[in-house]
């Protein structure tokens, strides 16, 4: 009887399995043919998007293959009067050249130090901020979301000036009197570096925009079961708001690392520069050594592949929900 | 719960200022505990917000009616700066450049976007490991992707005059030649923003419904006629988006001209910001770099109230 009921059991299975292949066997056959009717009807439209989409892949990849060739040249190949594509023999000693170049190990724990700080501390007060605007109804929530918005539309390259001098007056830091003359404020110093980039108030809005989609029943039970406001945004919403955080944190990861003014204004130490400023460097020399440049351009920029190669679909995410602010 | 939906879809589908609507029991009511615990939780973000954005735009303000140089003497000056600004040939140059610039980049860059996002619209694996592809430059930095163009574009060892010798023309000084460079800056823009442009317009044409490509085939419409008469008119909201974003970051554009070009030869690359920069941290004219930060700012601040005004207008 038991043994019945299993065998029924593996042939309905059976059955079952026999008509998902099936299925997936005339999916395939439906996709194939598409491809096939693709390829076949080829049109006009179809040759024409296609080869430009060909030609600008080929425009877009062709930079980086150049960039990756000349970081394993050797300077001779480069001064080739001919275009060397492939070298004759891959020089891995230029990456470890061009890290001798400088101190680049220092410039390296710069940017990590900054990125890192403004990440976390950005995601958590973004998230938090952005929690109340879409949960309490607060007073005077109207004013502040629109000064939010419109701080939104100012560049920072319009407040670049004023907030140079403020960062050299800041008082008591730096040898500042508390009146923030006599010394060089917070100039050279890693808070002058990091304090602007935690500032921008498009992580608010995103966060906020995420957060309305939630149920409001979830903050109400909470709120009955005596839970305290900041115990909702920290038990509860936290938890759940991992997509919105990666897109922001990679946008707020991104930028910073990338970064080339800000740290260009605030520093002029050796040990406070960072990969981006340190990049620049190769260029100040009288004779540029293309080979250690090109492979110190790598070596600042695998870690943004790297990340992009891992977390593709919020990179994406997080470019478009950039797009879509207004 | 149903009745909790409902009003969340409402919330959602308010006209465009939905932020202004005051819901009725908010403009006379006490603070309560609700309110406090809200202030405390935002505070933090404030602080940042108002001490990094809002106060410098405010000290920019006054500093550009002042002859501020980082020394003792602050005097107001009136006008000045504003009047000066405007006699200014550097900075009225500089003007010049940032909107050819700015204006030359957005078209080549709506085209070529809109007609990658075209052809690499689809499911199938190739297109996806290609339109990752047009992402790269977007995510590297303008300092690394100046490094790369700064050889390309080398007069004696670049890869550009290589080819060119190779194809028996003429080399050209590209960077060093007062008439290309700007051009130069434009091209590489361009190569770094498509894949931005792209991911947009792929967004875009994923919300296009199928069913009017489908009506469009049972009409016997060419594959041109339907890219033409449905495609383009319903992206049209989001190429007016992509045309405003674009403008605005090319009025922003710095760090390639300090880097490749430090705003010449001879003045044809520098930009506005470029200016502010030379200004502020090598000339150490604080009030003038405010003013011209101030003229910046009301530009931008134009650009984005018409984007705001048509495209409400739009929906």
């Amino acid at each position: 009887m038991k043994e019945e009921v299993l065998i029924r059991g593996k042939i309905r299975n059976r059955g079952k399995i026999q008509d998902r292949e099936r299925i997936l066997n005339q999916e395939k056959v439906r996709e194939l043919k598409a491809l096939e009717i693709n390829f076949c009807s080829i049109n006009g439209y179809k040759l024409l998007t296609g080869t430009i989409a060909v030609i600008l892949v080929v425009l877009t990849a062709f930079p980086f293959l150049i960039m990756l060739s000349v970081s394993l040249q050797t300077m001779k190949e480069i001064y080739a009067p001919e275009l060397v594509f492939i070298p004759e023999k891959a020089q891995f000693v230029n990456y470890v050249n061009a890290m001798k170049n400088g101190n680049w190990g220092r410039y390296m724990f710069n940017s990590i130090y900054i990125t890192t700080i403004v990440v976390i501390i950005s995601l958590f007060i973004n998230s938090m901020t952005g929690y109340v605007f879409a949960r309490i109804n607060f007073k005077g929530k109207n004013l502040l979301f629109i000064l939010l918005l419109v701080g939104m539309m100012i560049p920072p390259q319009v407040t670049m000036v004023p907030l140079f001098i403020m960062m050299r007056r800041f008082p008591l830091a730096g040898g500042n009197n508390i009146w923030g003359a006599g010394g060089t404020g917070l100039i050279n110093t890693y808070t002058g570096l990091i304090l602007p980039f935690i500032a921008g108030s498009f992580g608010v809005f995103l966060c906020r925009q995420f957060y309305m989609t939630f149920p409001k029943d979830l903050d109400n039970s909470a709120l009955i079961d005596g839970c305290s406001r900041f115990k909702i945004f920290v038990r509860i919403y936290l938890p759940l708001s991992k997509p919105v955080l990666a897109s922001l944190g990679i946008l707020k990861f991104t930028g910073t690392w990338n970064e080339y003014t800000w740290p260009l204004i605030m520093t002029n130490s050796d040990s406070m520069k960072t990969v981006q400023i340190a990049l620049t460097m190769f260029r100040d020399e009288a004779e540029v050594i293309w080979n250690q440049l090109m492979a110190a351009t790598i070596i600042s920029s695998a870690i943004i592949y790297i990340l992009f190669l891992l977390l593709q679909k919020y990179f994406v995410a997080g470019i478009l929900a950039g797009s879509l602010k207004e | 719960m149903i009745r909790s939906m409902k009003y969340e879809v409402k919330e959602i589908k308010k006209p465009f200022p939905y932020f202004l609507t005051k819901s009725p029991n908010m403009s006379k009511r006490r603070i309560s505990r609700d309110d406090i615990s809200a202030y405390i939780m935002i505070t933090p973000f404030f602080i940042f917000f108002v001490l990094f954005v809002i106060v410098p735009i405010g000290y920019n303000f006054v500093n550009s009616f002042t002859n501020y140089n980082l020394g003792k003497t602050r005097d107001f000056i009136g006008l000045k700066n504003y009047i000066n600004l405007f006699s200014d040939k550097n900075f009225l140059q500089s003007m010049y450049n940032t909107l050819i610039y700015a204006a030359f980049s957005v078209v080549p860059l709506m085209v070529l976007g809109l007609i990658s996002a075209v052809a690499l619209n689809g499911r199938s694996k190739i297109l996806h490991v290609t339109r990752a592809l047009f992402i790269f430059p977007y995510i590297t930095s303008m300092v690394a992707v100046s490094m790369i163009w700064l050889y390309l574009y080398e007069p004696s060892t670049g890869v550009f005059n290589k080819i060119l010798l190779g194809l028996g023309l003429k080399p050209q000084n590209w960077l060093f030649d007062e008439k290309l460079a700007l051009s130069c800056l434009i091209v590489m823009n361009i190569w770094k923003n498509i894949g931005y442009v792209m991911i947009i317009y792929l967004a875009g044409l994923q919300s296009i419904p199928q069913e009017l490509y489908e009506a469009g085939k049972v009409d016997g419409a060419s594959d041109f006629k339907m890219f033409y008469k449905i495609t383009i008119p319903m992206l049209s909201p989001i190429s007016f988006f992509i045309f405003v974003t674009t403008m605005i970051e090319g009025f922003k554009t710095f760090e390639q001209v300090r880097i490749m070009t430090g705003g010449g030869p001879v003045n044809s690359t520098t930009t506005i910001v470029h200016q502010i920069y030379i200004r502020a941290f090598s000339e150490y004219k604080m009030g003038y770099a405010s003013a011209m930060s101030i003229i910046l700012l009301i530009i931008i601040f134009v650009i984005t109230m018409i984007n705001l005004k048509i495209g409400k207008g739009k929906e």
